[in-house]
């Protein structure tokens, strides 16, 4: 549907004003970051700081291991990310291209899981992760994002669209599935690929509720969960609050600035068949 | 089984072991073992009890559990059409147009809210609903209406949460519908304009009822997050006023990780998972299995 000639700029200057207005939430964190305390509280409100500080940003960075949970953070995301792709290939191929009776019986199973979320999951998982001694550690949060189903489910739709014909060619070289694999379907599936890398990126370095949980000291805490910990210090000082929230925006600010269309490109890519 | 079968029937398995361990491991076994963990009065000293059922039956009773019931139903069934009505508002608006570019960065701007973590949404909408300094109150005190002071009123704090959550999500709903919507042919776009049909009106007649399937899909993904709501409620009111936000995973954390009622807070567990599975099912049938995410 894309209209014509008439009302062409008024719907574009439409959309951009909602865009910059639905922007401003993000420009007064960042602004309420930089301002003196009595300004923030300042009525009537002053929109940009009179005299801009950096002191409550200085606050967050000394008394808060702030870098650390931002590498904390890129780790845990990273590996989810990695090991998720890694187990979901192979699964994948097998419920795409390869014949075997119960096949699809078991990719129901699977599929069933596909969206049941973590957080139902959290107190059994948190006597587990005890028994396991993985409380407060990287693995403890990692570790039951991987065999989140959505990888298979992605890979699978993508591999299904893939001629057969290509499969049976490198057969009759003398190739295995595991070549097959790595000659054939990977080099075709890369946006696939990259998509589900967005996807599950973003979701676990969104993850909080079973982070909470499975994480205990400060120096281990993703982003997310130190924020937390830093409004329960602070609870009101919103310019402490706001300049933390800026500095943990940051990460995701530079990549999307950088990364934009290959980003919403990969999320747009999750609801093709 | 002869030797060629077997090696094959291995091959097959070491395909599907890696992801299928992860999967039992961590998803299909604490399923299990949560309920097993619900059987039980939990003590962090001395001995657990096995005590059946009394753990439902003790949350059937407890006025606070359906306390927080109700008021996450409510988030769900206030948030659901808020992202969907804004995601498809959206997508209509960055897909309409032929100014391409300019378009993308609308797209862009409208998506970014979503790569915030649910931490820094809810700080940011804590601060702009503050009940004396927050921008949203004093602005529309100025225009002279008389707002609520959303977090602090029992009737206003789970819309207030539901506004803030739609703001942080709509921008991902509206990529996926935008999506769906460039997968519609463009013939028929092409034979509606020739029958004379105006902008609104393809929308009405061929955009939306296209849309059908990724709408209901939608609608069935923003109902489950709905009801593991969560990081918003904690940071912005931490259940309240009172316990007016308090939604079933906070009552599930609250007993299991302060009260150490980790029977019951299992139980909680066992409860949304039946919930959320049976959801899933449904939309299946409904959908078939092959709808999108």
């Amino acid at each position: 549907m894309r209209l014509r000639h008439r009302g062409v700029i008024g719907v574009l200057a439409a959309a951009v004003a909602l865009a910059l207005l639905w922007l401003v939430p993000v420009l007064w964190m960042a602004l309420t970051g930089v301002k003196p305390a009595p300004e923030i509280f300042a009525l009537p409100p002053h929109w940009l700081p009179h005299a801009p500080t950096p002191a409550h940003v200085r606050t967050v960075l000394t008394t808060w291991p702030f870098p650390r949970w931002v590498v904390n953070s890129v780790i845990v995301a990273g590996v989810t990310t990695a090991l998720s792709v890694v187990v979901s290939i192979p699964a994948a191929f097998a419920f795409a291209r390869l014949r075997w009776r119960g096949r699809d019986a078991l990719f129901l199973v699977f599929l069933s899981s596909l969206l049941i979320p973590l957080e139902v999951n959290a107190i059994p998982l948190y006597f587990l992760m005890n028994r396991l001694h993985l409380l407060n550690t990287y693995a403890a949060v990692f570790l039951p994002m991987i065999g989140m189903p959505i990888g298979v489910f992605l890979l699978r739709q993508f591999y299904l669209n893939i001629p057969f014909e290509l499969d049976d060619a490198a057969r009759v070289d003398g190739c295995g599935n595991l070549r097959i694999i790595w000659h054939v379907i990977l080099p075709l599936s890369r946006p696939a690929l990259a998509a589900l890398v967005i996807y599950m990126f973003i979701f676990a370095w969104n993850e909080f509720f079973w982070s909470m949980i499975a994480l205990q000291s400060p120096r281990m805490f993703t982003l997310p969960i130190g924020l937390r910990a830093m409004q329960g210090a602070y609870d009101i000082e919103y310019g402490i609050m706001m300049a933390g929230a800026t500095l943990a925006s940051l990460p995701a600010l530079v990549v999307f600035l950088l990364l934009q269309r290959s980003i919403i490109r990969g999320i747009a890519m999750t609801a093709h068949r | 089984m002869t030797r060629r079968t077997f090696a094959r029937a291995a091959e097959i398995a070491a395909f599907l072991l890696p992801f299928a361990a992860f999967w039992v491991i961590f998803r299909a076994g604490p399923v299990l073992y949560g309920i097993f963990i619900s059987l039980y009065r939990w003590d962090p000293l001395g001995e657990n009890t096995f005590i059946a059922l009394r753990n439902y039956l003790d949350l059937a009773r407890d006025a606070r559990f359906w306390n927080a019931l109700v008021n996450t139903l409510e988030f769900a069934v206030l948030t659901v059409p808020l992202i969907l009505g804004l995601g498809l508002a959206f997508a209509a608006l960055v897909f309409s147009h032929r100014h391409r570019r300019a378009m993308r960065w609308v797209e862009a701007g409208l998506f970014f809210p979503y790569l915030l973590t649910v931490s820094i949404v809810a700080l940011i909408w804590r601060w702009l609903l503050d009940p004396d300094f927050g921008i949203v109150l004093l602005l529309l005190r100025d225009a002279g209406l008389h707002p609520p002071v959303f977090l602090n009123e029992p009737r206003w704090v789970i819309p207030a949460i539901a506004f803030a959550t739609a703001w942080w999500l709509a921008g991902y709903r509206m990529v996926l519908f935008r999506a769906a919507m460039e997968d519609i042919p463009d013939e028929l776009y092409e034979a509606a304009r020739l029958d004379g049909a105006g902008a609104w009106r393809i929308y009405f007649a061929i955009t939306l009822p296209l849309l059908r399937p990724a709408i209901l899909f939608a609608l069935v993904l923003t109902t489950i997050s709905g009801f593991i709501v969560f990081g918003q409620v904690l940071i912005m009111t931490g259940g309240g006023p009172g316990r007016a936000s308090e939604v079933l995973a906070l009552y599930m954390y609250r007993y299991g990780f302060e009260f150490l009622e980790m029977g019951r807070a299992a139980a909680v567990g066992v409860i949304l998972f039946v919930i959320i599975l049976g959801l899933t099912l449904v939309s299946f049938r409904w959908l078939g299995s092959e709808a999108e995410l």
